[in-house]
């Protein structure tokens, strides 16, 4: 019986024993968290002279930026692409090159979710949709750009870029895109003529393809609200804080798109999506840039692709289908070292610039935020680059959204597709819907 | 009609029983193996409508198998290092506890099966963010996932011991007790008795502890997060359906797919017998 | 740490008088004692020691070390933040940087781990008292005390279960036990996406988050946790029933007479088993979706003129899912009961038969009752494991279709796990995911018990153990 004395004694200590070691590994423990990114501990120096530099990216005051490691995420396909370009920088910035670059393929919407699930754990510099902004900003995972990075972000990029990088009036991002919107891509052997919605769908109907449109996406299901007229914005503050919501549409206008959304879910020829390589058979779909490459494989000889169409709605009004324009952003986490901070900006610089977008559309034919670089020939005569600008003409530029809404959006779509609201749904219960989703939007705002 | 006629229209019948949900449990396997040999000249490798390839091809295998193409023999590889650790440690820890509460008296052990109970009743789920910053705190998340996950799922295996326990309980207790009167302590007992005698409920253990790495999606890539040398296959090849980055993965999906059904699906079928003794005698004992 | 659940007031009475007695003896020990064991109070171990029982002294006065540097070192400094869980948050500095500071998360954690501690270190200390008395009993008695050889070899014999248990012990309390107190406690804070740590800091907020669950106005969790838990119940109550029953057929057909190949029909059905489901589940969605095989070859032949809305319809996406779960559940079934089927005594059938019995009537009346006694227990476990089957719904569906009748992201197939799940991966909603984690308990443990009560086979199922 005493002998368990022992044993309790040698589990106790080995518990003891295995937190005290680890306690010691990570800090010296009095709730101050240190911050372990992978292998880059601060270093000797880089952190004395750190005082005034406001401006930490053109790094004038610095002279010793230290060593480690930067990790950067971003999409699967421009990983080789955006390693290639970074060894380029570190080959031209000699006295940055005690840091080693390492690029994950972490898609925009999983670098942002991983972002928020552990900051100390996530990537130094990290793409990420537009959308995402306002979570990452309040979650605190987005380093501010002030002073000259700043003015860069502003001036290099075209407005509608150079806003989505702000929250409040800070800017917290590096645009590298401007392509994110969509817009349609059709085989012309089925869609006769891609300017009508009706049409389209009646085209898809009879060849027997598919049509797709994702409506229980809070992203696409806006280019019906707001064709029509109606208004969903958000307020917000220089901390990601939501501070009040302008949406209408629960109104006469809403109820229209509301029931131009129903009627084309009630088509045979309708497909909730917006992936080509996940849709089969398809005739036609709503979709973006990325996948521009991915659609000339499909369609072949009869690839196509147009701005949205316009659509007749219930009022016997012609409407021109909208929706976002909106971007693609390259961020950098808050640092506590200074000399790792600066060698950030200038690198997610670097990666922003006119040159890298150039070759970056070369490669992957991602539409440039940069303003020379749109100017460029080649991006200028982009056929599928050409149908979203002439779509962007009809778009908002996206603001900034809570995350709940894009579930909310989900909500109201998936409600379509389910048939639980239906072609034989009344007026007042679509109102009632509508008013459903408008108040539940505006308490997301406080 | 005869007993014998009935016997022989009952027997026919259950045949073609047989014979529709034999095929109803293999034709997804068989569609998933004609997806993985479609070209990507076809659909661009993605989804497509139909059910047979117009043309065939090895394109998908190709991709897997090749380095310099895809890191998916590393991912596999890993999945390999964690189902092997995962195997023998977790046997090893599940045969220590129900040793100990098949055959040993002592203060607390009733406490210890009921609360042991009592937790497995909270989702595994529940804490998660909280094993994650535990494991961060040992360095064992990101590139250090592997050896995390391995602890993960050694560290609470021993709440799994009923089947091993029960297999135990049937082993009669005086075989136990003649060689303690011989002289022999309970150690030399259980390493040299109990577990030559227990061949059946190892190799089950092993082989479902084995198995279960293989699905592990979920905590895996909430510990493996952002970087891609520690995923395991589950976590790289969900992506390739879940995440539109990756046009034209359907098919690279169901080829590692197959890759990763095929030697799983014949090891099980080699030790099918254990794996039906394991689970009828755990559903018994309950 | 917990009290058993099911004992009564007398166990508790008992614990309180064990509690009283140990105090005595601790008063008793201390004035009956020599100067040794009086020692020993303040510096463990210093008795064993000096009566040359080197290797209990010493672990013990280690412990005693160890502990208090961790005390000073380590748990201290996060123990007494515990009432506020930090009170800095993160600054910028003035070139850029961030300094991070208090962290909720951890202070939560190692608080909670120091308390645990400072619980076991009163244990071992009361175990030093008692070891003191108890070498002294035998010294006064005449009789040697152990040696370290005996004591080392006691842990492989007698006190065998003491090495085999304490790793297994140990790797449930760090990796299972703390865990689970802490996100308890998490239920108790606004933990969640706006008050995330190192940025930001988390407090406590009292029963706020379980007042949200149980609130029906328009901000509430309470209709939507009323919906997903009835599913819950309703497929776990099918999945479980369901598979059992057509399993147990599937089983009967093959261990028929005359029936031939039985290890082929097996082996077809349980190669299911061995295919990983993230394979097999999510090529399934593939197949059954709106644009996937079965509803473009129906149409192709001109079954349907409309697609079958296979997972966004919410009835057919729960229906399908329960028929699914058929597919995946029937061999794992099949493989339990063929052995047990085998095991019923033929000439029951043969005397049932010779009066006149029918197939049905035998399988009512022999093989149902002697089934669901045997597999009882088996069927509880199934049923709570149901209760928390995330692959099938997840990998099928990720708890679609969403509707505007249900808030905070859960769908029609939701089960309470699959939008905890949801909960904490896309929205970072870690105190509503603690809240949820315990009413899945405690529907768990409901269940559990009051069906463990009825269970026919249980109380013979204690006897042998």
């Amino acid at each position: 019986m005493k002998k368990k004395v022992l044993a309790t004694l040698l589990a106790t200590a080995m518990v003891a024993g295995c937190l005290v070691g680890c306690g010691g590994g990570s800090d010296s423990g009095s709730g101050s968290a240190p911050a372990t990114d992978s292998g880059s501990s601060a270093d000797s120096g880089s952190s004395a002279d750190s005082g005034s530099a406001a401006d930490s990216g053109s790094g004038s005051e610095i002279t010793d930026y230290g060593s480690g490691t930067i990790t950067i995420w971003v999409a699967e396909n421009t990983v080789e692409f955006t390693k290639s370009k970074a060894d380029e920088f570190f080959a031209a910035h000699p006295d940055m090159a005690g840091y080693s670059v390492t690029v994950e393929p972490v898609g925009e919407g999983d670098a942002a979710g991983n972002m928020l699930t552990d900051v100390e754990g996530g990537a130094d510099i990290f793409g990420f949709a537009q959308d995402q902004i306002t979570r990452l900003v309040s979650a605190g995972a987005l380093s501010p750009i002030v002073g000259d990075n700043a003015t860069f972000v502003s001036t290099q990029n075209d407005a509608g870029a150079a806003s989505a990088a702000l929250v409040g009036d800070v800017a917290y991002a590096y645009p590298m895109t401007s392509d994110n919107g969509y817009f349609l891509y059709y085989d012309k052997s089925v869609v006769t003529d891609p300017t009508s919605l009706e049409k389209i769908v009646a085209d898809c109907e009879a060849a027997g393809k598919n049509f797709y449109f994702e409506i229980n996406s809070g992203w696409y299901q806006t280019a019906f609200f707001f064709a029509t007229g109606c208004t969903l914005t958000y307020d917000t503050d220089s901390n990601g804080n939501f501070t009040g919501c302008n949406v209408d549409y629960a109104s006469d206008k809403g109820v229209v798109a509301f029931k131009e959304i129903i009627e084309l879910a009630s088509s045979s020829a309708f497909q909730n999506g917006s992936s080509i390589s996940a849709g089969s058979n398809i005739g036609a779909i709503v979709d973006g840039t990325w996948d521009a490459d991915a659609a000339k494989d499909i369609f072949g000889d009869n690839y196509g692709c147009a701005k949205l169409p316009s659509f007749t709605g219930s009022d016997g009004n012609s409407y021109q289908l909208s929706g976002f324009g909106g971007f693609k952003l390259l961020g950098i986490k808050p640092q506590v070292d200074p000399g790792k901070l600066a060698v950030c900006h200038a690198l997610a610089q670097y990666l922003t610039g006119t040159e890298v977008q150039l070759a970056r559309y070369q490669a992957v034919s991602w539409g440039p935020s940069n303003l020379t670089a749109q100017q460029d020939s080649a991006v200028q005569a982009d056929e599928a680059l050409s149908a979203l600008a002439e779509q962007l003409a009809y778009t908002i530029p996206q603001g900034n959204y809570p995350g709940e809404y894009w579930d909310l959006a989900t909500a109201l779509g998936d409600d379509v597709i389910s048939g639980t609201i239906s072609t034989s749904t009344s007026d007042d219960d679509l109102m009632s819907a509508l008013q459903k989703f408008q108040d539940t939007c505006m308490s997301y705002a406080k | 009609m005869g007993l014998k006629a009935k016997r022989t229209i009952g027997n026919t019948l259950t045949y073609i029983f047989l014979i529709i949900i034999s095929i109803i449990w293999l034709f997804p396997f068989f569609c998933l193996f004609l997806q993985s040999l479609r070209s990507y000249t076809e659909g661009g490798g993605g989804v497509v409508e139909y059910l047979i390839p117009k043309q065939f091809s090895l394109d998908s295998y190709k991709f897997l198998l090749s380095t310099s193409d895809s890191q998916f023999l590393r991912w596999y590889g890993n999945t390999l290092i964690i189902a092997c650790f995962v195997a023998l440690l977790q046997t090893i820890v599940v045969l220590c506890v129900s040793y100990a509460l098949s055959r040993m008296r002592f203060k607390g052990r009733t406490f210890l099966m009921k609360f042991w109970l009592i937790l497995g009743m909270f989702p595994g789920f529940l804490t998660m963010i909280c094993l994650y910053f535990l494991l961060k705190q040992f360095n064992l998340t990101q590139a250090g996932a592997i050896p995390g996950l391995i602890l993960i799922s050694v560290a609470s295996s021993g709440m799994g011991y009923y089947v091993t326990k029960g297999y135990f309980d049937t082993i009669p207790k005086a075989l136990d007790e003649a060689a303690r009167i011989d002289g022999a302590s309970r150690a030399r007992v259980f390493l040299t008795m109990i577990i030559p005698m227990s061949k059946p409920i190892i190799i089950y253990a092993a082989l479902v502890a084995f198995m279960a790495p293989w699905c592990d999606y979920i905590f895996a890539s909430y510990v493996a997060f952002g970087f891609s040398d520690s995923y395991n296959v589950a976590v790289a090849m969900q992506r390739w359906v879940w995440t539109n980055d990756y046009q034209g993965y359907f098919t690279r999906f169901c080829a590692g797919g197959m890759l990763v059904a095929v030697p799983i699906t014949i090891l099980f079928i080699c030790l099918q017998k254990y794996y039906v003794e394991g689970v009828t005698g755990g559903a018994v004992k309950g | 740490m917990a009290n058993d659940a099911k004992s009564g007031k007398s166990k508790v009475g008992q614990f309180f008088s064990g509690v009283g007695y140990d105090f005595k003896e601790i008063g008793l020990t201390f004035t009956q004692g020599d100067w040794k064991t009086k020692v020993s109070y303040l510096i463990m171990g210093f008795g064993p020691i000096m009566r040359k029982q080197f290797l209990r002294g010493i672990a013990f006065l280690a412990i005693e070390v160890l502990f208090i540097l961790y005390m000073v070192g380590f748990g201290w400094g996060y123990l007494k933040d515990i009432g506020t869980l930090g009170t800095v948050a993160r600054v910028m500095n003035a070139d850029g940087t961030f300094s991070y500071n208090d962290n909720s998360f951890l202070i939560l954690l190692y608080s909670l781990l120091t308390i645990i501690l400072i619980f076991m270190f009163l244990f071992i200390w009361r175990m030093n008292v008692r070891e003191n008395r108890n070498e002294e009993q035998l010294l006064a008695a005449g009789k040697s005390l152990g040696t370290i050889r005996g004591d080392l070899h006691s842990l492989l014999d007698s006190h065998f279960d003491k090495t085999l248990l304490a790793l297994p012990v140990l790797g449930v309390f760090v990796f299972t036990v703390l865990p689970i107190i802490f996100m308890i406690f998490i239920a108790f804070t606004d933990y969640d996406a706006n008050h995330q740590p190192p940025t930001n800091l988390f407090g406590w907020v009292g029963l706020e988050n379980f007042k949200n669950l149980f609130s029906f106005g328009t901000t509430g969790l309470g209709s939507t946790f009323l919906t997903v838990l009835a599913w819950t119940l309703i497929w776990a109550f099918f999945a479980t029933f369901l598979t059992y029953f057509c399993g147990m057929g599937v089983a009967i057909l093959i261990n028929k007479k005359g029936i031939k190949f039985k290890k082929l029909w097996r082996t077809i059905l349980v190669m299911t088993i061995a295919v990983p489901q993230f394979v097999s589940l999510l090529y399934l969605n593939k197949m059954f979706a709106n644009d996937g095989l079965v509803n473009t070859y129906l149409m192709k032949w001109g079954w349907i003129s409309n697609t079958i809305p296979f997972w966004s319809n919410p009835i057919l996406a729960r229906v399908m899912i329960i028929v699914i779960n058929l597919w995946i559940g029937i061999p794992y079934t099949m493989l339990i009961t063929t052995g047990l089927l085998m095991n019923i005594p033929e000439d029951l059938y043969e005397s049932a038969r010779i009066d006149g019995a029918t197939g049905f009537q035998m399988f009512r009346s022999i093989t149902l009752p002697y089934m669901l006694f045997v597999t009882g227990p088996f069927l509880l476990t199934q049923f709570t494991g149901n209760l928390n089957n995330f692959n099938v719904i997840y990998l099928l569906t990720q708890g679609g279709p969403h509707s505007m009748e249900l808030s905070n992201n859960a769908g029609y197939t939701d089960l309470l796990v699959t939008w905890l799940y949801k909960m904490t991966i896309n929205d970072s909603n870690y105190r509503m995911t603690a809240v949820l984690g315990i009413m899945i308990f405690v529907v768990t443990a409901v269940i559990s018990l009051v069906v463990y009560g009825m269970l026919p086979s249980v109380r013979d199922e204690e006897g042998f153990q």
